[in-house]
């Protein structure tokens, strides 16, 4: 019962022998008839038997330096037979991957277990390691590359010199409560958009300008705007498709894709959408500074009209985006509207509205 | 007259174990946040390896996680290091150093693919046997750096024209230098041929909209495998190979199928495919001896090279 029948490779030549191995208390006995019919054995000493890990029914044992011998045995018994044999060494270490050797549903369990866990972390393990990251990135360097990307970008635009610097004018009479420097640049774009670059750079298309009628809906761009510099979330954002597509590479196994992300970056930025989280952050910051300044938060309830008239609002598509739909960010303003008290009639902020105004004719 | 012997390589690998196996290696992978991946590497190639077989034995990757591994930090290191000095020249915001830091970035990239490729052969080939004879490669990495710069620079210089005398010219050497046992291999291509070949394909291929594609990578195929040479002493052996316009057009569509329909999930079965095709067509014709291969090969362990050839992916051979 000590006897299984093997294929034996001496590792000098490619030759294979039909062999008999024999079980002794603490070594192999290997024997088998060589091309001239002479009876050869080999003696292999138990503690130096290396098993071969492999994926298949086909028990591969190798020993020595090299180059090694290797006997291979299809014998289904064998391994059981070596654990009564030696209870000393362990021949077949339990592996994770011996779940290749069970049955096709538990594959596909498993399989279906590793998709969701991979969902949950490009959704939600993801956001967070974005966030974490971003929260300790120093400033300078934030700023530093937040410029970078706007000298980057900006070449692509049309600056509209007198309509940056009265709009700048109009930011500087707000208090924004930040330590960012705030810096405005209006480009010349028919489209209703306005965007933040991390470090305090923020571009507005003169498009959205002109669908504006009060003061307060610019302030409560410019308020909604710096509140996404304030809480870093285009960094946010970077890191996070940073992170996505380095995910996404590792399963692809394609490293390159790294690179193209690091250089798209800045030109993407313009269209980056925020998380419907982001986005309500950014507007309550925005409504608090309209609370310490004073100013009418019915602002943001006028720009967030001025929004759906644009886009257009579909309920349908509520589940579907991951924007918080203007519908309900108006009411949400709408809401605060009817909380807030009294309200100072700047009339500094009204003659540089007025200054705008009359740049946009 | 004598019937010519030939031989065949078979593949047994069956795409539900390769999904097993990718499955598993995907969850290790993101739960180890990638130090897996040698592993899963490992496991992946050992289990390709021990599905193929000739004359009745399988192959053996002896390749091991732990030694890719090493490989693996040291590749990440110097990528890391490449991506610094872009990074710093970037960051920079000076014209000259941003200049000069694209130029370490890209040159070192392109140093990189022949030291990538000198160390994965020598790696891969040491750690791969068959009835216990290793393969080798005994190629020169200053050699083998040298041909590719000077290559490069004259395919730059000639629009890449030069580029199909290349690949024949790296291909020569590589063959030149493969050892598996005291078998030798050499490659009879010719950069002429291979270049006109690839005007035609390219040409033919746009005026027939793609459909001559497929009778273009036949020929890419056919003239890699039919003008690889191995030689047992004296004995010469030629590779042969039988694929076909029509058998590369039903490989291709359906596996576009597969991994289209299951939205990639099947891709492991398109692998074995894939394998089973290529295995299929080639025939290794000649006189060998399989009994008598004798070892020559010095063990090799540095997976450096063939975790950057992974990195920058190169499929080798």
């Amino acid at each position: 019962m000590y006897n299984f029948s093997v294929r034996y490779h001496d590792g000098r030549l490619s030759i294979a022998h039909d062999a008999t191995l024999t079980l002794m208390p603490d070594h192999w006995l290997i024997h088998y008839r060589d091309p001239s019919g002479e009876l050869v054995s080999a003696r292999w000493a138990l503690h130096s038997i290396v098993t071969d890990e492999n994926f298949s029914n086909l028990f591969i044992f190798r020993y020595g330096e090299f180059p090694q011998q290797t006997i291979e045995c299809k014998d289904d018994r064998l391994p059981e037979t070596l654990k009564k044999r030696y209870s000393e060494k362990v021949f077949f270490k339990r592996r994770i991957t011996d779940i290749f050797k069970l049955n096709n549903t538990t594959i596909v369990g498993v399989a279906l277990a590793v998709l969701a866990l991979m969902g949950l972390g490009y959704w939600f393990g993801l956001p967070w390691l974005a966030g974490a990251v971003a929260s300790r990135f120093p400033v300078s360097t934030e700023v530093q590359m937040g410029d970078t990307m706007y000298e980057n970008m900006i070449r692509a635009y049309d600056v509209d010199e007198r309509l940056t610097a009265v709009t700048s004018d109009f930011a500087k009479a707000i208090d924004f409560k930040t330590h960012y420097p705030i810096r405005i640049t209006v480009v010349k774009n028919k489209e209703v958009n306005a965007f933040a670059l991390p470090g305090g750079r923020i571009v507005v298309f003169d498009g959205i300008l002109r669908k504006m009628h009060t003061k307060e809906e610019l302030a409560a761009l410019l308020a909604h705007e710096v509140s996404h510099v304030h809480y870093r979330h285009s960094l946010r954002n970077i890191f996070r498709s940073l992170g996505g597509y380095l995910f996404i590479s590792l399963l692809l196994n394609d490293v390159n894709g790294v690179v193209t992300v690091l250089a798209d970056n800045s030109n993407t930025l313009a269209n980056l959408t925020y998380s419907r989280e982001l986005e309500t952050e950014a507007d309550s910051k925005g409504m608090a500074i309209f609370k310490a300044n004073g100013l009418d938060l019915k602002g943001f309830v006028d720009l967030f009209t001025v929004l759906k008239g644009e886009h257009g609002d579909v309920e349908a598509l509520k589940l579907l985006s991951t924007h918080p739909l203007t519908e309900d960010r108006l009411r949400a303003a709408a809401a605060m509207v009817k909380g807030q008290g009294a309200v100072r009639d700047d009339g500094d902020l009204e003659r540089k509205w007025e200054v705008i105004e009359n740049e946009l004719k | 007259m004598e019937q010519q012997e030939t031989r065949q390589l078979t593949f047994h690998g069956e795409g539900a174990k390769l999904f097993g196996i990718y499955i598993v290696n995907i969850l290790l992978t993101i739960v180890t946040f990638g130090l897996y991946y040698p592993w899963a590497r490992a496991a992946l190639l050992k289990y390709m390896y021990e599905e193929s077989e000739f004359e009745g034995s399988r192959f053996t990757f002896h390749g091991t996680g732990k030694e890719m591994f090493i490989g693996f930090i040291k590749a990440i290191g110097i990528f890391l290091g490449l991506y610094a000095i872009l990074f710093g020249g970037i960051l920079s915001q000076n014209a000259t150093l941003m200049m000069l830091g694209l130029a370490v970035f890209y040159i070192g990239l392109l140093l990189l693919i022949p030291i990538a490729i000198h160390g994965a052969l020598r790696y891969r080939a040491s750690r791969s046997s068959w009835r216990g004879i290793h393969f080798g490669y005994r190629g020169d990495r200053k050699e083998l750096l040298n041909t590719f710069i000077i290559g490069s620079i004259i395919t730059l210089v000639t629009f890449g024209i030069y580029g199909a005398w290349l690949i024949i010219e790296l291909r020569k050497y590589i063959f030149k230098n493969l050892r598996f046992g005291n078998i030798t291999f050499s490659y009879e291509g010719e950069g002429g041929a291979f270049f006109w070949l690839n005007i035609k394909g390219y040409f033919l291929t746009i005026i027939t909209f793609g459909i001559y594609g497929f009778w273009w990578v036949k020929d890419l195929f056919n003239y890699y495998v039919n003008n690889i040479r191995m030689y047992q002493g004296e004995t010469r052996l030629a590779f042969r190979s039988t694929a076909t316009a029509g058998g590369y057009f039903k490989l291709l569509i359906v596996n576009v199928l597969i991994v289209v329909l299951s939205l990639g999930l099947a891709t492991p079965w398109a692998i074995v495919r894939t394998m089973q095709f290529v295995f299929s067509n080639i025939h290794i014709d000649g006189p060998l001896d399989v009994d008598a291969i004798i070892q020559t090969e010095a063990d090799y362990t540095d997976a450096t090279g063939e975790d950057l050839a992974d990195m920058i992916d190169i499929g080798i051979v």
